[in-house]
């Protein structure tokens, strides 16, 4: 079953595109790696898929009404998150419960079920020891662990992370790839993953999506001084 | 003090203010939106100025106009997304100059004009007052029943808004809300001290609190104190109530930051004197093994 899909995308930030004619197919269930060079368009394609961006032509859709009979959940970890606010007054307790705060709406209390994915989330990060510190005190791999528990948290069926493991140690990365294994294997998760390290990541990964930059246009760029980045895929 | 009927008037607006101004500087401070309190005051200044001009009751255009400069700044911050603060910066300006022209067409407004700039307590009138009450009954409302979606809107826009948050529509909820704020808060604090009524509490529980409701409470007894402190002090020295309520602030806002300074030189250095201890104990039993 398709989940998401994009049909002839085109898309920039100036003059020029930065994706032209992008076409792809995410499945339900599949852990798929997004990996390319700097400026290759990876973030721009998951805003896209998302919906926080709007193509220039072409088609995006994500089947976000049904799946198992309900509305699907969309977690989402973005590249700069754990740059956020140093000052904002939160314990990381407190702000991975608010991952769950959609499911809960405006007024129903955290039940003992809810507390309880709360503490497995930080757990399965290595963070729940550090539970009632201040976010603001944790380090910046510390803190990208708290907001993929503060995703995972609300018991997503589709988690999209933009370079995750940014900040993190080689241990803390073999494990978040194992821990990302088991989520689709064992849940079902779909996970979509822009990462630089795919050689880290081996063969968890069922897919791996290549952006790349046209050669040709590498050499348009020198030469005009504009970023005419031209994105391909490769399965 | 009390028997006097306008010092009774200033403490009740000054209660409801000093209640719902700080908790909206939390969430202004947070979303880096800080000045816009300082640009609708502004605004709120050329309405008073254009509901003179018209023979319409100053107050109330003054209240109508800086929720339109609210609505404004969240249209042009959604325009100007890498540079936030150009939107604020532009609706200020206009808004000072707007009523500085305006205020040159109508002269007498000048005695007005001092009152609004700088805030006397005199200056609450009944109509006043029951317009904060309103303003704080409906900030309370907002605060408390969409507290869960505008935490996550205050931590980060993008995962609030792929987590279900309507952004767009809760911005300008907050913008239509912070624009009111301002525009009753005026009359106690004055245009030029309206922002530091909203943002010194603010600032101050930002810095000292660990969760986000320890924030809040803080941030509410920090404007409350500062402003019953504030208009007492006033009343007895004769001072200018809004300049009095700020430096108060201030003052507190220093105090906390010291003290806090202080709390963690102190814990820095008893780590350091266990840390010393642990060593020597250990090298005195490692001396005795052998």
């Amino acid at each position: 079953m398709i989940l998401s899909s994009m049909r002839d995308v085109v898309f920039g930030y100036g003059k020029e595109p930065v994706i032209d004619q992008l076409s792809l197919d995410i499945h339900v269930g599949e852990f798929v790696g997004i990996t390319g060079p700097n400026g290759s368009a990876k973030t721009t394609m998951l805003k896209l898929l998302l919906g926080l961006l709007k193509p220039w032509s072409g088609s995006v859709h994500m089947n976000t009404e049904q799946l198992r009979g309900k509305k699907l959940e969309i977690g989402y970890v973005p590249q700069q998150v754990a740059s956020f606010n140093s000052g904002f007054p939160s314990t990381v307790l407190e702000l991975v419960r608010s991952g769950c705060y959609h499911k809960l709406g405006l007024f129903r209390r955290f039940t003992l079920d809810k507390e309880a994915i709360v503490e497995r989330s930080l757990r399965e990060v290595g963070m729940w020891e550090y539970r009632h510190a201040r976010v603001g005190e944790l380090s910046g791999g510390q803190k990208q662990r708290i907001c993929i528990a503060r995703a995972l948290a609300g018991q997503p069926e589709v988690l999209v992370l933009d370079e995750p493991t940014t900040g993190m140690d080689r241990r803390s990365r073999e494990g978040f790839y194992d821990l990302m294994r088991h989520y689709a294997d064992v849940h079902g998760l779909t996970i979509i993953m822009v990462t630089h390290g795919l050689e880290e990541v081996g063969n968890r990964l069922d897919r791996t999506i290549t952006l790349e930059r046209q050669e040709s246009e590498e050499w348009q760029c020198l030469s005009t001084n504009s970023c005419n980045v031209l994105s391909g895929l490769e399965d | 003090m009390f028997e006097y009927e306008f010092m009774q008037r200033a403490f009740w607006a000054g209660g409801l203010i000093g209640f719902i101004a700080p908790i909206l500087g939390v969430y202004l401070m947070l979303r880096r939106q800080v000045l816009m309190a300082d640009t609708l005051s502004h605004v709120s200044l050329a309405g008073v100025a254009l509901g003179s001009i018209m023979k319409l009751n100053p107050v109330l255009s003054g209240f109508a106009v800086a929720i339109i400069g609210a609505l404004l700044v969240e249209q042009l911050r959604r325009s100007y997304r890498t540079y936030s603060e150009v939107p604020v910066a532009i609706i200020m300006t206009s808004g000072l100059a707007l009523a500085v022209v305006l205020m040159s067409l109508r002269m007498n407004l000048s005695k007005t004009f001092s009152s609004y700039l700088f805030g006397s307590i005199v200056a609450v009138s009944n109509i006043q007052l029951w317009m904060m009450a309103g303003v704080c009954l409906i900030g309370l409302t907002f605060f408390f029943v969409l507290r869960r979606p505008l935490y996550n809107l205050a931590f980060d826009e993008e995962t609030a808004s792929i987590g279900g948050v309507q952004v767009k529509g809760l911005s300008f909820a907050f913008a239509i809300l912070t624009g009111m704020t301002v525009a009753s808060a005026m009359p106690i604090v004055g245009v030029l001290l309206v922002s530091a009524l909203i943002v010194l509490p603010a600032a101050l529980a930002l810095r000292v609190a660990r969760n986000f409701a320890a924030a809040i409470v803080i941030a509410i007894i920090t404007g409350l104190t500062g402003i019953f402190s504030g208009l007492t002090a006033s009343y007895q020295w004769n001072t200018p109530p809004g300049g009095t309520i700020a430096l108060i602030l201030l003052l507190f806002l220093l105090t906390g930051i010291s003290a806090k300074k202080l709390i963690s030189l102190y814990n820095r250095k008893r780590h350091r004197a266990v840390k010393q201890q642990q060593t020597a104990t250990l090298y005195i039993h490692s001396k005795s093994n052998t």
